[in-house]
């Protein structure tokens, strides 16, 4: 994951304002909020596809970081128990929605069978042109590739792929193995390459 | 024991080395297939980064802001509440509210039992209970009390086979 600062002085710092925020410091909050804000939404819009939702969603785990800082105890670095706050908030409200929806959105047994773990992905015979195709659209196909992928799998590669986070990191972060992050990587990679290799071979 | 998926994952982002890296590439079928494959999702993680990666927040002022107002709301209401339950809510307090709703009830249940139970009995109906029928003059007289247990409380006095009524059985 990348920071603003030098990674001694970030952590340094940052333990020192999780040190204020446990002894009720809200200021001391605010600037860990003011430190992460973007890549919490980022992260959770690139889950939910929706700003509203992943505003709602990033208020509801600052709120409940913030009741909860005292129980964190330095083991993991500060981020990697905020991604796990944020995660728990927008995995619940995800599988909320999919109970509320009938479940027919995504479905990992489904999924999983539908992906040989040996098939090699093809490019599409008749690939759309990327000079017609609108940012809008790229977004747009990626929405709707990332929205197959059950909230698990979802987070597991948009932690890889675009935080960059190291396997165990990732495996704090979701409360599971580092073997099922790299499984879960596995078929979020497939699925993604299968259903986009039109699109970012052209783009 | 790793599986083949997390093999193909480590080997896929660089983390295989030394013996590893020998064992799982020479374990594939088409290593070019598999070079080729590779190539392809590291692309597919370039472009996720370069598309995805981009997203920014408006109104970062704004977020901090209404999340400053919900802490503060959220923290300071339950605090309150607490405050209120922690002062009033002491062990003597509840020791003394526990004893004197005992005492209540008991006092409430005795008066409700009182209540249901028949009143005293009047005087005159005491005077006609204790007073005898003469059986030489009032062979097979028998004398019967009814007490309704209604509001209004009515006894009836039944007499049967007497001649006539003793003295004592006379209103006062």
């Amino acid at each position: 994951m990348q920071t603003e600062t030098t990674p001694a002085q970030a952590d340094v710092s940052e333990l020192d304002l999780v040190k204020r925020c446990q002894a009720g410091d809200a200021e001391a909050f605010d600037q860990l909020v003011i430190r992460y804000r973007t890549r919490v939404f980022a992260m959770i819009y690139n889950m939910v596809h929706n700003e509203q939702d992943a505003w709602d969603l990033a208020q509801d785990s600052f709120v409940k970081a913030w009741k909860s800082i005292r129980r964190f105890k330095g083991k993991s670095s500060f981020y990697t128990w905020i991604y796990r706050v944020v995660m728990n908030v927008t995995i619940d409200w995800l599988r909320k929605r999919q109970i509320k929806a009938g479940g027919a959105e995504f479905d990992d047994a489904i999924q999983l069978k539908e992906i040989d773990p040996a098939s090699k992905t093809v490019p599409k015979s008749d690939p759309l042109p990327h000079q017609r195709m609108e940012r809008s659209e790229i977004r747009e196909r990626i929405d709707k590739a990332i929205a197959q992928l059950s909230p698990e799998h979802r987070a597991v590669i948009l932690m890889k792929e675009i935080e960059e986070m190291q396997y165990h990191e990732i495996a704090e972060s979701l409360g599971c193995s580092i073997g099922t992050v790299m499984s879960r990587l596995f078929y979020a990679r497939k699925k993604l390459q299968n259903t986009l290799k039109d699109v970012y071979e052209n783009v | 024991m790793k599986t083949f998926e997390e093999k193909w994952t480590a080997w896929l982002d660089g983390q295989l080395s030394g013996r590893e890296l020998i064992e799982f590439e020479s374990s594939l079928p088409d290593l070019a297939a598999a070079k080729v494959e590779k190539r392809d999702a590291q692309k597919l993680g370039a472009f996720l980064k370069r598309e995805l990666g981009a997203q920014t927040m408006s109104n970062e002022e704004f977020f901090s802001h209404q999340l400053r107002e919900r802490i503060a709301r959220e923290t300071e209401d339950p605090s309150r509440g607490r405050e209120a339950r922690s002062t009033w809510w002491t062990v003597p307090r509840l020791v003394w509210s526990g004893a004197t709703a005992l005492a209540l009830f008991v006092i409430f249940g005795i008066a409700i039992l009182r209540e249901r139970q028949p009143g005293e009995r009047s005087e005159y109906l005491t005077q006609i209970l204790n007073s005898k029928v003469d059986p030489a003059a009032n062979p097979n007289a028998t004398v019967s009390i009814f007490e309704s247990k209604n509001e209004n409380k009515v006894t009836v006095l039944w007499t049967e086979g007497l001649q006539s009524l003793p003295a004592d059985y006379a209103a006062q």
